[in-house]
Formats: structure tokens, C-alpha cells, sequence
């Protein structure tokens, strides 16, 4: 687990650029993400959130600029100390809730089977489905895919967690219990890296960074983004807005 | 980087024997093919023994190559291939698991046709049953290997099955199943000259038609490795995480 008072970012990003063909989906995007955060990568859809996350589990290469993720740039070494959920549920239909994540403790874990069932057992019951442990996934709900899909993200216990999208299609119930999980997470000192549309996930993080068109609009933390926009009471929605015209005004 | 191989090819094998419907049909339809077959000569006793291993090399590429081409797309677009290079887990590691996981099924799919055509359809045949199957074998691993690299081309199902009169059809044609390759004009036999199923069919015939040894049709089981282990490296070296990116 990562020490919280650490100086050093989890997470370095600079000037980073990325084109699909002709198409620039990150665009010279800089920033800092404090150790033993819950960081918010907040921005409409097609802001570059997902290639950005896609950088820093190492799927991607960017064009330009550099990334350090704890210190490494990101490949498959690195992969031990981050954990993945992808906006899809990305699971194995056949198997069951227990058998998706202990195939993913297999690949990341090199434990005797005892220690590896520990993990597996940990993981899912963080995220509350233990008892239906041996349900295929095919019969789960999607909101219990998605926690089934964090519960492989996080059997390793990695340091670090890029979560793309996690609460999305959630009802509101399971969105609390998925932000209690995370808050879980973050006392234990992971730092969590989130991607989101909604200004409610937003108001749950520690930092967050305002994406569009691949550019870092805004950064900073919450109360402050809000305080910038010069109105009391002004919402994160407001913000987001204030720095969008702000920047389309310079 | 073994074991993580075998851990993809142990997950490959239970999601498999969980789905009990694609276990079955993996079982039955090759057989009800042969079957099928069989039942279009009933006035020609000793065709079937001529055409079985012309009919043995081509559904064993026909159906490796489909069922890991189908199943390594799907976890293409369900984004599980995805996770999966997101973790510790090289390219070769990927392929190498995939080739044991299906080679399994490929191969009980085999071991049923084999048998089957030769006991249940009393197809005679010369030279050992275990060379028959060593030479399958590398025909299988091939196909599996050429399933995996052709599905980076397709985005869905229904293009993967497109696939299938591009690359399976035009080898059935030329391989010398429906007509000596010696008998069609030169460029198609130039052509055929490229195609694994031309020395599948070439070599499986020796073998089970005039009893040659695994040595004597060293040449043809030679060309299939080397395409084996040539699609193999090509797969590994491209591997793409997602359908379509």
C-alpha cells in the first residue's frame, strides 16, 4: 500500500498527446495525481478520459510527452502495481463471480493457493457478493457485473486503481455502495484514479482535472474549482461550465 | 511466463466445459458432417476411403480455425482481451495459452472424427492411427493460430464468419479435394503451392491411402510447422487488444 504523505505523485503526466489517425484525443495534457487520493477525471464523453486511462495501464503509447506511473513508465512490469477496470464489464460469461477473480489473482499473484483464496475471498466481499459466489455472471444484474468487474481490479491489492467509468448505468443505491468501497480503499492509502461524466461522482473526489477536447481545462480540489467560478453556492457543474467559457473566451 | 499461459489455457478449458450446448455441438457436428457425406455415396463403397482424409485435413483446418477465431474475437469485444494486456501477461503468453486451451477441444474434435470415420464409417485406411493423429496434430495447431490472427481482422461474429469463403473456401478448392492439383492450369497450382491444406491433404492421403510413414511425407508435415510456427510468431508479434482499434 502506498504511504499517503508521500511527496511524490502516483501519478506524473506531461504534455502528453495522442491521435487516433488524424484525430486528437489528448492534446499536450499535464498533471500531477497525489498518492492515497481518489482523483477525478471529470469531462463529457469524448473529453479523452478513457485514452488517457488506456496511457497509464500502459494500452496505449502516447505520441508525445511522457507518463510515470509510481515512478515507472507503464508495460507490463509496472501492471503488478496498478489495477484495471475498463468501461466494459470485461468478464468471462461461463464462469462464475469466484472463478473471474481468482483467474485474474492467478495472473497477477504469484502466492500458494491458500493465500491466493485469501485475496479472492477479500475481494469479494469488498464488494458484497460473497454469497452468491458461485453465480455465473450471466445471471448477475449489471450493477453486480460492475462490482464483480472491481473485485478483479482490486484482488492484488495494487496501490494504484485506474477505474474507468465504474459507476455508470448504476442505480442510485449502488452508486453510494461503489463510492463507500472506494472511500474503503483510499483509508487503506490506494490511490484511485476515476473517470466519470457525472458531476455527482465528481463531488466525491479528493482532486479532480476538467477534460475536453483532450485538454486539461481545470484542476484542483472540488470546493475550489467551484469557489473560481466568483458565485456562492456554485455547483461543480457550474464550474466545469465556467472553465469551459473561460476557455473559449481566451 | 509458462504458468500464465497455463492459467489462460485452464480458464479457456473450464469456460468451455461450462457451456454444455458448445462442448456438444463441438462433439456432434463433425460427425453429423461425415455422416452426411457418407450418405451421399451409397453406390460407392470405396470412395469415402479415397475422399476420408482429404475430409479429415480440411474439417480439422474448417473447424480450428472457426471455433478459435469466433472465441478470440468475442474476448476482443467484450473487452476482456483488453484487461488481460492491461496486466502482467505478455502477447506470447496470450497465444500460447489460447493454442493449449483450444488445442484441447480441437483435438478431442479430431480424436471423434478419426474415429469415428473409421470405425462408425468403416472407412478403410493403411499406416498407423497414431500418425494419422500426429499429423492432424500439426494441421490443428495451424488452424488454431490462423483463427486467432484472421480475428483481428473482423469486428463481429458476422464478419468472422465472412471469413471463412475467403480463407477456408478457396484452400477446400485448390487442395486437390475435389480435383488433382496436377490437373489444374498453372496459376491455380501455383497458387495451391501457398496453401497449408494443399500438403494437409497431400500428406494425410500418403499416410492413410499408401500406408508412407511420418518421415516419408516429411516434406509436407514440414511445410505445416512451418506455417504453424510462422502464424504462430505473426499472431504473437500483432496481437490487437480490441475489435476494431
Amino acid at each position: 500500500m502506498s504511504d499517503k504523505k508521500s511527496p511524490e505523485p502516483a501519478v506524473e503526466v506531461r504534455n502528453v498527446s495522442f491521435s487516433y489517425g488524424k484525430l486528437k484525443v489528448l492534446d499536450d495534457l499535464s498533471l500531477n495525481i497525489p498518492r492515497g487520493t481518489s482523483y477525478g477525471l471529470l469531462g463529457p464523453n469524448g473529453a479523452g478520459k478513457t485514452t488517457l486511462i488506456r496511457v497509464l495501464v500502459g494500452l496505449l503509447k502516447a505520441k508525445q510527452g511522457s507518463v510515470s506511473v509510481l515512478g515507472q513508465t507503464p508495460t507490463r512490469r509496472s501492471a503488478y502495481l496498478t489495477g484495471y477496470m475498463p468501461q466494459q464489464h470485461s468478464l468471462y460469461n461461463e464462469l462464475s463471480i469466484v472463478q473471474n477473480v481468482d483467474f485474474f489473482a492467478r495472473i497477477y499473484l504469484r502466492q500458494p493457493r491458500n493465500e491466493r483464496a485469501r485475496h479472492v475471498e477479500e475481494a469479494v466481499k469488498l464488494v458484497g457478493l460473497w454469497e452468491r459466489r458461485d453465480d455465473g455472471i450471466m445471471k448477475l444484474s449489471g450493477g453486480m457485473k460492475q462490482r464483480v468487474s472491481l473485485a478483479c481490479a482490486i484482488v492484488h491489492n495494487p496501490p494504484l486503481l485506474f477505474l474507468d467509468e465504474p459507476t455508470v448505468g448504476l442505480d442510485p443505491e449502488l452508486r453510494v455502495n461503489f463510492w463507500e468501497h472506494f472511500s474503503d480503499l483510499n483509508k487503506r492509502g490506494v490511490t484511485i484514479v476515476i473517470s466519470s461524466h457525472t458531476m455527482d461522482d465528481a463531488a466525491h473526489c479528493d482532486r479532480l482535472a476538467f477534460m475536453r477536447n483532450g485538454k486539461l481545462i481545470a484542476e484542483g480540489a472540488p470546493e475550489n474549482l467551484r469557489q473560481a467560478t466568483g458565485k456562492a453556492g456554485a455547483s461543480l457543474e457550474d464550474a466545469f461550465l465556467y472553465f469551459v467559457r473561460r476557455g473559449e473566451t481566451n | 511466463m509458462q504458468s500464465r499461459a497455463i492459467t489462460i489455457a485452464g480458464r479457456i478449458i473450464r469456460q468451455i466445459v461450462r457451456d454444455h450446448r458448445t462442448l456438444g455441438l463441438i462433439i456432434v457436428v463433425p460427425n453429423v458432417v461425415m455422416t452426411l457425406i457418407w450418405l451421399s455415396f451409397p453406390e460407392m463403397p470405396g470412395m469415402l476411403d479415397y475422399i476420408a482424409p482429404a475430409l479429415l485435413a480440411t474439417l480439422a483446418l474448417f473447424f480450428g480455425f472457426l471455433l478459435t477465431g469466433i472465441s478470440f474475437l468475442r474476448e476482443r469485444s467484450q473487452g476482456t482481451l483488453e484487461r488481460l494486456m492491461a496486466s502482467p501477461v505478455s502477447r506470447l503468453d496470450i497465444v500460447i495459452g489460447y493454442l493449449l486451451g483450444f488445442f484441447l477441444f480441437a483435438l478431442l474434435q479430431t480424436l471423434i472424427i478419426v474415429l469415428f470415420t473409421i470405425y462408425a464409417l468403416d472407412v478403410q485406411y493403411k499406416g498407423d492411427l497414431w500418425q494419422i493423429f500426429v499429423f492432424q496434430i500439426i494441421v490443428l495447431i495451424g488452424a488454431i493460430n490462423l483463427g486467432i490472427f484472421i480475428s483481428a481482422f473482423a469486428r463481429n461474429e458476422f464478419q468472422m464468419v465472412q471469413f471463412i469463403p475467403l480463407i477456408i473456401l478457396p484452400q477446400v478448392f485448390l487442395c486437390g479435394i475435389l480435383w488433382p492439383v496436377d490437373q489444374m492450369n498453372n496459376v491455380l497450382q501455383w497458387i495451391a503451392k501457398f496453401l497449408p491444406l494443399t500438403y494437409a491433404v497431400e500428406g494425410l492421403r500418403d499416410v492413410m491411402l499408401n500406408g508412407k510413414s511420418l518421415t516419408e511425407v516429411g516434406f509436407d508435415l514440414a511445410i505445416l510447422a512451418a506455417f504453424a510456427v510462422g502464424i504462430s510468431v505473426i499472431t504473437a508479434l500483432t496481437l490487437r487488444r480490441s475489435a476494431g482499434s
